[in-house]
Formats: structure tokens, sequence, C-alpha cells
């Protein structure tokens, strides 16, 4: 019978997903000493707090991840009937507000720095017995971290595509972007070696926009599918080509007139409603169940699938023609 | 986008050899304008570190100060005052450096570039004595950090 918000994964996901988990695990423990080798060379650099505080809140997508991993996999019940598929798109949305919050509040510190005029004070360090002035720690530090990200993040981009997890790609785009803070940091703490002190604080604005400009996206990516939009496809750029294959399977069964598709993307699946008109304005139960399971036998994605009858096709659902 | 932190790292490999004694530089020119001229000190008095008698003013952190300003071949001129008074002047760019048993406590890091902390100053008994300079003038700080070290560096 159908099955309801399927929670099980076919063995190419599943391997996919043991992947994704273990990648995620190391990224925490790679940030979290990339943070606490920043934190030993901070200074007072605008820039390099930023980009610090940046690759705190980096480490949300991959929390929120595991967390709503634990509810995404737990069975539909009375009281959840769609499953808890919607746990991935809560904590992307938590992890988009979060990144918008601090970004902003980087930003203003930013922009008063630089209408202030802050000439960000930066002394020397002793290393094995010599004086050293802390900015070139500073840039060292920050070029050696920036190797990382955009290896994992391409890693992580392909794990997205193939488990369809949104949240997942987010996580890898910002990995992928995450060179870009690292550069800029060290343009700033040259810049105050140079002299041009605002340099420091237009890099830290230039960071903190990233950030911005990260939770937004995340917000809009995760708000969009939580306000039940048409399927997408993992970037959110195309209409699932589900859809369409759908309508296509529905269109070539003999009793199907005409059909029309209501998707949406409940996290990593998807939540299917088909209507179709049956030809001779009747049609077999059998036949409705076996539509049902030739659209879960489609992909992995589709398990929770509704088809229903009706005489007349909703406007607001894909028709086959449309697509 | 590889091409571009190549061009990040490349570029900043070259300036750390060609610039290394350039950088860091002050942007308002505290070190050059000091050298060879006159270094403007504020002070302020503690039991150990300062005495200041009349017009004259002595002790470690006194010795401290004359020997860093000796390495650039400046004279010192001094300025008695509170320390917040004192902190204004800094900012306003009257003067160049202030000394007076500042801990590493201070609530001035908002308004003066801190230095490291020197606990071994005759006279700082354990605590960890700073000096204050104008925000900022990096090349400055540096080299007065660099004479502390040398001279009471752990």
């Amino acid at each position: 019978m159908t099955q309801f918000g399927r929670t099980d994964l076919p063995e190419e996901q599943a391997v996919a997903l043991r992947k994704a988990v273990r990648i995620e695990v190391f990224t925490i423990c790679y940030t979290a000493v990339t943070i606490a080798v920043v934190a030993l060379v901070l200074g007072n650099s605008q820039a390099m707090k930023t980009a610090w505080i940046e690759d705190i809140f980096s480490l949300t997508p991959q929390i929120a991840f595991l967390v709503a991993l634990i509810f995404v996999r737990r069975k539909p019940t009375k009281r959840f009937p769609f499953g808890l598929h919607r746990a991935m798109g809560v904590a992307h949305l938590v992890a988009g507000v979060a990144l918008i919050v601090v970004g902003a509040n980087l930003a203003f510190e930013a922009t008063t720095g630089l209408i202030a005029g802050d000439h960000p004070t930066i002394g020397t360090i002793q290393l094995f017995g010599e004086t050293v002035w802390l900015g070139w720690l500073m840039i060292a530090v920050m070029a050696v971290i920036a190797i990382g990200p955009p290896f994992y993040g391409r890693y992580k981009l392909k794990l997205a595509k193939k488990l369809h997890n949104k949240l997942l790609f987010a996580d890898a785009d910002m990995a992928s972007a995450d060179w870009q803070t690292n550069a800029a940091s060290i343009v700033g703490v040259m810049g105050i070696g140079l002299g041009f002190w605002w340099l420091d604080s237009a890099a830290a604005l230039f960071i903190s926009l990233g950030i911005i400009w990260d939770g937004w996206k995340n917000t809009k990516a995760a708000v969009l599918d939580l306000m039940d939009t048409r399927a997408t496809t993992y970037d959110q750029k195309n209409a699932h080509p589900l859809i369409g294959d759908i309508n296509e399977l529905l269109g070539s069964l003999a009793w199907v007139e005409s059909s029309a598709v209501r998707m949406r993307d409940q996290g990593q699946v998807f939540h299917v409603e088909a209507y179709v008109i049956p030809r001779r304005g009747r049609v077999k139960l059998s036949r409705i169940e076996d539509a049902e399971r030739a659209i879960a036998d489609l992909d992995w994605k589709v398990q929770d699938v509704s088809l229903i009858v009706v005489s007349e096709i909703p406007v607001e659902a894909d028709a086959r023609t449309s697509t | 986008m590889s091409l571009l932190r190549a061009g990040v790292v490349v570029g900043t490999l070259l300036l750390a050899v060609t610039g290394c004694s350039a950088v860091p530089t002050d942007p308002d020119g505290t070190l050059d304008r000091v050298s060879d001229g006159v270094m403007h000190v504020g002070v302020s008095p503690d039991d150990g570190l300062i005495q200041i008698a009349g017009d004259s003013v002595s002790g470690p952190e006194v010795e401290l100060v004359e020997g860093f300003a000796e390495t650039v071949n400046a004279r010192v001129e001094w300025t008695v005052g509170g320390e917040e008074h004192l902190v204004w002047q800094l900012g306003e760019g009257d003067l160049d450096l202030i000394v007076g048993g500042i801990t590493d406590q201070t609530p001035w890091v908002d308004s003066a570039g801190v230095t490291r902390s020197y606990p071994s100053i005759p006279g700082a008994e354990g605590r960890n004595i700073v000096m204050l300079v104008p925000l900022g003038e990096n090349r400055f700080l540096g080299e007065l950090e660099r004479f502390l070290d040398a001279e009471v560096g752990k």
C-alpha cells in the first residue's frame, strides 16, 4: 500500500546520506579548530572579527542538518500524518534568519566604524623570541584555513544533488564562497598594515554583506518550501521535472482522459496529489491503486502519493499540457 | 575563482617579502614625526613606577620611555595629568604616548592603542603594565613593543 512520507531511503541515497553525515561532522570539527585558531590572532581588526563570527555562524547549517535528520527519520504517526520531513525546512529557516540577524549586526558595526574613522590597532607578539607584527600571523592563518572549504563544499554539492537536500545545498554553496571571506579579511589586515585604516572596516562590511546575502538566500528558500511552493530542483531554479514525468505517466494510461499534479517539497521527499479525469466518467479502484504505485516507482522522492478522481482539473495544478 | 585565490596568496607573499620592513605603517606618521624630534608623553603618578616632583618625573617607567626615545633619537616632553585628560589629548594628537602604571585591565581600550603587558618592569609588583599609544599607529606601537620586549620582556 501507499506509504506516507517515506523515511527509508534506497541504497544509493542511504550511502550518500551516511557520507553527508560524516562530512558534516568533519566540517564541524574543522570549523571548531579554525574558530579556536582565529581567536588566538583576532586582535583589533574588525574584518578579522567579522570573519571569525561568520566562521562561528557557518556552523548553523551543519548543526541544523544533523538535528533535523533525527526527526526526518521518524515514521509518520497519527499526530504527524505527513511524517516529520518539515524539520529540515524549519532548521533551514532558523539557520537563514540567524545569518541575517548576525550579518546585519556586523554590517552595522562595520559601517559605524567606517563613519567614525576607527583606526584599528594591531600590535606585535613574541614568536620564538622574535617580535612579529600580529597582522602577518592573521594573514597566514586566514590563508591556511581558506584551503579546506572549497574541497568539502564541492563534495557536499554532489551529495546535496543526490539527496535532493536544500539545506545541504545551501551549506555547500556557503562553503564554496568561504574563501572570499578569508580573502577579504586578508585585504583588511593588509590595509591596516599599509596604513589604509578604512580598508579594515570596508572588508568587514563586505564580509557582513556576504553573510546577509547567505541568510537571505537561505531564508527565502526555506520559506518558499514551507509555504508549499511548487516543488523545484534542489537549487530552486526550475520546477521539478518529476511533475512532468508524473503527468506523462498518467497520460499514457488508457483510462485517463486528462491529468494534473500538485506537488510540494517536504524537505527530502515530495508530497504528490495527482488529479485525474477518467475517460468514461468512472474508474476501477484497482486502476487508481496501480497508478499510485506506478508513480511511487518513478522515483524514491515520491512515495506519498494521493490520486484523486475529479470531473474538472483544478486550475492551480500543473496540467499535462503546461509542462 | 582558484585563479583569484592564487592571486591573493601570491600577492600576499610578495608583500610579505618586499614589504616586511615597511609594514605596518602609521597612518598618521607618529614614528616618523618623533624620530629626530620631540616625543610628547603623558604621565600620571604611580606608587612604584612613576614619581612626580614639581617639574621632574622619575621612576622605572620613565626610564623605559627615555630609553625608547633614545632609540629613535627623540627628546621627551612630559605632560603631567589625570588619565582621562591625557587619553583625550592622545586622541587629539597632542600626545604620542601615555604611561602611569596602567594595567591590561585599562578601560581605555576603545580610545587608545594598548601595548602588550610587561609585568617584569621593576616596581610593577606583578601588575600587567601597559602603555597607551594613539589608535592605529601600528608602526610606533610595534617599535615600542620591540623595545620593551628587549628591555623588560620575559
